[in-house]
């Protein structure tokens, strides 16, 4: 108990210790701020990976760090699309996996918001062409935000995750 | 050199008309035998002489030769060459005896071989679809020469059979394949009567992205960001080893500088994956403390391959001849400060984590690999080394710096959730004083080296690394003016998946998710 304790004070808050986001993110187009601002003050986010190479799911990892604590920002991880808001797709949508995606879309309850993270999920990236590879993630469900990247930095994820966040509470009230 | 001798002298003894073809480089033997020797010289290797089916692969040769080829590649002892034996299907013939039923290590490879180039595994126990979904259309074979890469498939109707088990009592869990967590996708069924697994049936290859036909379309020489991103978490330990195959076919002499700069890098990612692993362990067990303060280590890490290459992942950093770039002094030594303040935390860290009886509860007889088991699976890397299979191609086939700055290697003999969090614990320890080493011993000069030739149609090369997961295999055949006849990729995962349908029977399914973090495979890397 004493160990962890000491473990605690001597390492104090980190939260926040990060280089800042090099690539300023797009602004958001007025439709999508629009289908965001049911939202309010919290995003609650299904991550689905449909064929990624898994480093953008890594990056999403490192959000719920104590360094970049995405839960500050009201944006939670549910477990099941069920309890989600926004859909975060990566990787490019590969054949095996089409159909889970469109499965998954239609589970999550309406409003929603589709976020497609990294080169794979907004174009294919590497994998554009293959006989296994479907297309992006837009040829098989509506994409309202991309945040570009292979993958993305945790803090340009953060940036577009706060951007929502921030015109939903300007035009949300 | 007598080592060397031992191995061709031992199957010359036992099968006295076997004579090895003249070797493609000095670490391998070959033979080239018939369809009907095969089965029982492999046999031999296998069981006799202890070898390990370390990848079993086809190559369509079809468009200069009408055949298709087999290798079967056997790793020997430490420090010996690979044996390699090769077969040849001639003409429309589709059939191959399967070696399965004596060397369960080729299950999935031979049903690898059926769905991408439709050969056909006799006598193989298990011949279900393995890659080709059920809605893939009949007769899709993608590796097969004829078929081009950018075909657009159409969908059939099928269904696929999982194994039942049947009787009173007895349920069937499907998971997958989106999972709960923030990873990837793959199936798990599980047959449970009451709480303990009486069966797993792992159904993968969900992310199959045709990687290894993608590698058909690039230049030998332009396929190292593809590699990279084979499996994102293993960006070093895939371009790695595609380099040097690509540089063995090349004979390209990598300067020393590289050689060291890239065990740095290797270790750098094994660190991070590591710590990312303990502290994802402990949270499995609803321990949430070691994995906030592991996964803040990690972050400190990752930020220092940012620092140190522009890349959180290592990428862009490799490249055929050496590395792209160099890390000067100044930022070597600092590179080792902050790895000593990381090593000084995480000592700290893991004196709570083992002091914790009730995690060490969890942990202990929780997923228990036998050394057995592992063996007869040819299982490697983390997973291997807590089972008791002492296997490191750092210290077996040194690459990169390692015959200069040699690896103590971790092994623990329980195979259980503990041991393996051990063997990275230990790891993480072993990687820091391994870049010590190199930022003592790192000679000055060039950082790339030159190719001095140009590989011939057919040619092709064989590549070891140790990634973090374990042993990583490329295999790259030259085709015409430079570019890629056939890249075979084998990540660790794809050899370990199996076995973890073993290492859960008799647990309950509350265990599953941390019994499979504790092997931590890629599923990317897996379904390629
Ligand atoms: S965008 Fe890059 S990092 Fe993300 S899945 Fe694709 S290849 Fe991997």
């Amino acid at each position: 108990m004493f160990r962890i304790l000491k473990k605690s004070l001597k390492t104090g808050v980190v939260t926040g210790q990060h280089p800042d986001a090099i690539q300023p993110s797009k602004p958001l187009a007025p439709e999508v701020r629009e289908k965001a601002a049911p939202f309010k003050r919290s995003l609650t986010i299904r991550e689905v990976d449909t064929g990624s190479c898994n480093a953008c799911e890594m990056e999403m990892n490192a959000l719920t760090n104590p360094v970049y604590d995405v839960e500050r920002f009201g944006i939670h991880i549910a477990a099941s699309p069920r309890h989600a808001d926004a859909l975060v797709v990566t990787g490019p949508v590969t054949v095996n996996m089409e159909r889970a995606l469109k499965d998954v879309y239609k589970q999550t309850p309406d409003p929603k918001l589709v976020i497609a993270l990294g080169d794979c999920a907004i174009n294919c990236g590497v994998f554009k062409g293959s006989y296994a590879v479907t297309g992006p993630v837009e040829r098989h469900i509506p994409v309202d935000v991309r945040i570009p990247g292979c993958p993305p930095r945790p803090v340009e994820i953060l940036k577009a995750l706060a951007d929502i966040r921030e015109k939903q509470q300007s035009s949300g009230k | 050199m007598t080592d060397r001798l031992s191995v061709e002298q031992q199957l010359q003894a036992a099968f006295p008309t076997l004579v090895p073809d003249p070797p493609s480089g000095n670490n391998m033997m070959r033979y080239r035998l018939d369809q009907a020797r095969l089965p029982e010289i492999a046999r031999y290797l296998h069981g006799q002489m202890h070898g390990r089916l370390a990848l079993l692969f086809a190559v369509d040769g079809r468009p200069i030769a009408q055949t298709y080829e087999l290798h079967y590649l056997f790793a020997v002892g430490s420090r010996q060459p690979w044996v390699l034996l090769t077969t040849e299907l001639a003409g429309e013939h589709r059939l191959f005896t399967s070696i399965t039923p004596s060397i369960h290590a080729a299950q999935w490879y031979e049903r690898e071989i059926r769905d991408l180039f439709g050969l056909i595994p006799q006598g193989h126990p298990d011949l279900r679809r393995l890659i080709r979904h059920e809605h893939w259309p009949k007769g899709t074979h993608p590796l097969k020469k004829d078929f081009s890469w950018d075909t657009v498939m159409g969908r059939q109707q099928g269904n696929y059979r999982f194994r039942h088990i049947e009787g009173e009592g007895v349920f069937e869990v499907p998971v997958g394949p989106i999972h709960a967590g923030i990873i990837e996708p793959g199936h798990f069924r599980f047959s449970v009567a009451g709480e303990p697994i009486m069966q797993l049936e792992v159904r993968h290859f969900w992310k199959h992205r045709g990687v290894e036909k993608l590698f058909e379309q690039q230049l030998l020489t332009a396929a190292v960001p593809l590699a990279e991103r084979v499996s994102g978490d293993t960006t070093i330990g895939h371009s790695l080893a595609y380099c040097q195959a690509v540089e063995t076919l090349l004979r390209i002499d990598v300067p020393r500088r590289a050689r060291y700069l890239r065990s740095l890098f290797l270790e750098l990612e094994r660190l991070h994956n590591h710590l990312g692993d303990v502290g994802a362990i402990c949270n499995d067990t609803a321990y949430a403390l070691p994995h906030a303060h592991c996964s803040r280590i990690k972050e400190r890490l990752m930020q220092l391959n940012d620092r140190l290459t522009g890349s959180r992942f290592l990428r862009g950093v490799m490249c055929v001849g050496g590395v792209a770039r160099d890390v000067d002094t100044k930022m070597l030594a600092e590179t080792v400060n902050e790895l000593n303040r990381i090593e000084t935390d995480f000592s700290e860290l893991e004196s709570i984590i083992v002091a914790n009886a009730s995690l060490t509860d969890r942990l202990e007889t929780t997923g228990v690999l036998t050394e057995r088991t592992a063996w007869d699976h040819g299982v490697i890397g983390v997973v291997g080394r807590a089972s008791g299979i002492d296997q490191d191609v750092r210290r077996d086939r040194p690459f990169a710096a390692y015959d200069e700055i040699p690896v103590n290697v971790a092994l623990y003999r329980y195979g259980d959730v503990r041991a393996r969090m051990r063997v990275r614990m230990d790891e993480i320890h072993e990687s820091i004083r391994l870049i010590r080493e190199i930022r003592h011993n790192i000679p000055t000069g060039p950082i790339t080296g030159e190719p001095s030739r140009s590989p011939h149609h057919g040619e092709w090369a064989l590549s070891a690394v140790e990634g973090w997961r374990g042993e990583i295999l490329y295999v790259v055949m030259t085709g015409e003016n430079g570019q890629i006849h056939r890249c075979k990729v084998r990540d660790p995962s794809f050899v370990n998946w199996p076995a973890i349908q073993w290492a859960v029977i008799g647990n309950i399914i509350p265990d599953f998710p941390l019994i499979n973090k504790s092997f931590n495979l890629s599923y990317a890397g897996n379904d390629l």
